[in-house]
């Protein structure tokens, strides 16, 4: 049975006198977890709190198998983490200052010194490798982050809206670096953003956070596959014989006005068998939308649903 | 992730013993100290003195030389407690100094930009975070007060033979100890500063500002209520008397300490709570995320 990357128990975190986590219970299984919410849902409080940056009030939330409170220093040395604000030494250069934080994870120095320079080079920042961090650019600044939080060869990268404030071609740079990462070897991925877009493109679970609670725990990859053979159809002609000749082949129909026909396929059912039914029944199919659910469907429906717990949509 | 490969790979080498690795900061802090021109000079005007010390010890121990320089004279050279007081005094002195150019950018260089959670995301405590910092500034200042004056001790004990080691071997423990509760001191205070305050001249100028507003405070206290308790608040006359009690002075070569109406023990607590209090600042201060309690 595969291990539960994020396992939360009735976590509650207070800060002050305000609960900002309310009893999360839920458990994320895949290796690419993105987390997703409004402003104020308690994101950066839920990563702080598996970091060990905040103590539970109640519950517990475990990562990789271990207590985020209890075996935070063990848990910390599998984790690299690129935060999402300003997260630099300004007047160190861009390698010495991954160099150091690689060292601060336990790498030997001369270790230390040749991950860094390979981390720098693969964000794409080889040439800018010896300029003061400071003289970066946003974009760059936010390449270094990731330098840093990979350099020591992590378990399980956290990346808190990495493509914050960065342009469309550097945003989608970093969206192809954290997929490369993701594939190259069998790190696990938490990924906090607003933008629906970088978590669908990287992520194959999502947990959606509103007001400190769970909306929704989505597995994207089983979205995908439940909606990989929905259509729908305007068509023109014979719709009824159509329809029936479909649901006997185990589809399941729902016909709306002016010819538009709405069908779930079987495994066993591909397109070109409707287009041969259609055929055979002389109905022209005017178009044809193979659509399934985007994450922004699953979103606005997980804010929708008022005071949804730990459900699966 | 070998550079030519572009592809990243998880690390699987060896890691350094998770104790050591406060020492990172050390050797890091110590490298950027390095580079700076103004520091280095600093350092070795801070150990001139010691040159003046241990010329004095040789001509202390070199009747030739007495001879030549027409000082001949019984008790004119003496090298005793009050000598290695002097040593001490002026050389605790030459610490602050450097203690105020070096402490306040220990930690507001890792502030200033919000570096500090990277620390702290890492197997690496705030314990071992302060105590990196604190081995830089331990350090740096150890090598200009106990380790120079343990090695005039070494001198003049070389030199003065006749078993002056072993009727002054004594003087080793408040050599290291006077020492360690300056430095230990001056270095809380200075990356409690550090952690609150981001500019350098700013900090310097607070660091002055901790031992003279309270000394000032305290004589003000004095001079009002007819009272000697408010010298509590003298941070340097304190660590006076706990130098002159260590090393047994008892002519009034310190000057007010002559007077002795605090005990030494009070004195040792003031400086302890100094440092009790400095934790308490950095405690609040260093944190890997902000806190807005509401």
């Amino acid at each position: 049975m595969m291990n539960a990357t994020i396992e939360l128990n009735g976590l509650e975190v207070q800060l002050g006198n305000r609960t900002i986590l309310h009893g999360l219970t839920g458990v994320l299984k895949s290796r690419a977890i993105g987390l997703l919410g409004p402003n104020g849902a308690g994101k950066s409080t839920l990563i702080n709190t598996l970091l060990g940056f905040h103590s539970p009030s109640k519950g517990s939330a475990r990562v990789l198998g271990l207590d985020s409170h209890a075996n935070g220093n063990a848990l910390r040395s599998l984790v690299g983490y690129m935060p999402e604000n300003e997260a630099f030494i300004s007047k160190m250069s861009g390698v010495r200052f991954v160099r150091y934080m690689a060292e601060i994870s336990g790498l030997p120095p001369d270790q230390a010194m040749e991950r860094a320079h390979e981390a720098f080079v693969y964000v794409g920042l080889g040439e800018a490798r010896y300029r003061p961090v400071g003289t970066y650019s946003l974009g760059m600044k936010q390449l270094a982050k990731l330098a840093q939080a990979i350099a020591h060869g992590p378990k399980l990268l956290i990346l808190d809206e990495p493509t914050n404030g960065m342009d469309p071609p550097a945003r989608k740079r970093l969206i192809e670096l954290i997929r490369e990462i993701r594939e190259a070897s069998d790190i696990c991925l938490l990924l906090s953003s607003h933008l629906l877009h970088d978590v669908e493109e990287t992520c194959d679970e999502v947990l959606i956070l509103r007001n400190g609670q769970i909306a929704s725990i989505c597995n994207l990859a089983e979205e995908r596959r439940a909606n990989r053979k929905f259509l729908e159809l305007e068509t023109i002609g014979a719709q009824a014989t159509f329809t029936s000749t479909l649901e006997s082949l185990g589809c399941e129909c729902a016909v709306f006005s002016n010819g538009r026909i709405k069908v779930v396929m079987p495994d066993s059912v591909e397109i070109r068998e409707v287009f041969k039914v259609a055929a055979d029944r002389g109905v022209q199919i005017r178009r044809m939308n193979h659509r399934r659910d985007s994450l922004e469907d699953i979103f606005l429906n997980a804010m929708e649903q008022t005071g949804a717990a730990d459900g699966r949509i | 992730m070998a550079v030519y490969k572009r592809r990243y790979n998880p690390y699987g080498g060896t890691l350094t013993p998770q104790w050591s690795r406060f020492f990172v900061l050390t050797r890091y802090a110590f490298a950027e100290l390095f580079k700076s021109r103004f520091f280095v000079i600093l350092l070795i005007l801070s150990l001139v003195p010691i040159l003046f010390f241990a010329g004095y010890i040789f001509v202390a121990n070199n009747k030739t030389v007495q001879l030549l320089m027409q000082m001949r004279s019984a008790g004119l050279f003496s090298v005793e407690n009050e000598y290695f007081i002097m040593i001490m005094v002026a050389q605790t002195q030459v610490a602050f100094l450097l203690n105020c150019w070096v402490g306040p950018v220990l930690i507001a260089g890792d502030l200033t930009n919000g570096a500090l959670p990277l620390f702290l995301s890492r197997p690496f405590s705030r314990a071992d975070y302060v105590l990196g910092k604190l081995a830089a500034l331990g350090l740096l200042l150890s090598a200009v007060t106990w380790i120079p004056g343990l090695l005039l001790f070494s001198l003049q004990a070389g030199l003065a033979r006749n078993g002056w080691i072993w009727s002054h071997m004594w003087m080793v423990v408040p050599i290291i100890f006077c020492s360690a509760i300056w430095i230990l001191m001056l270095s809380l205070i200075s990356l409690a500063v550090s952690a609150s305050v981001k500019l350098r001249i700013v900090a310097t100028g607070v660091i002055f500002i901790s031992f003279f507003i309270p000394a000032g405070l305290g004589e003000m206290y004095n001079s009002i209520m007819g009272s000697y308790w408010g010298r509590l608040l003298n941070f340097t006359e304190m660590f006076r008397l706990i130098l002159a009690k260590g090393f047994r002075e008892r002519t009034g070569l310190l000057g007010p300490l002559s007077r002795n109406e605090i005990p030494v023990p009070a004195a040792w607590g003031v400086l302890i709570l100094v440092c009790v209090l400095s934790v308490v600042i950095l405690n609040a201060r260093l944190k890997a995320r902000e806190v807005v309690r509401g």
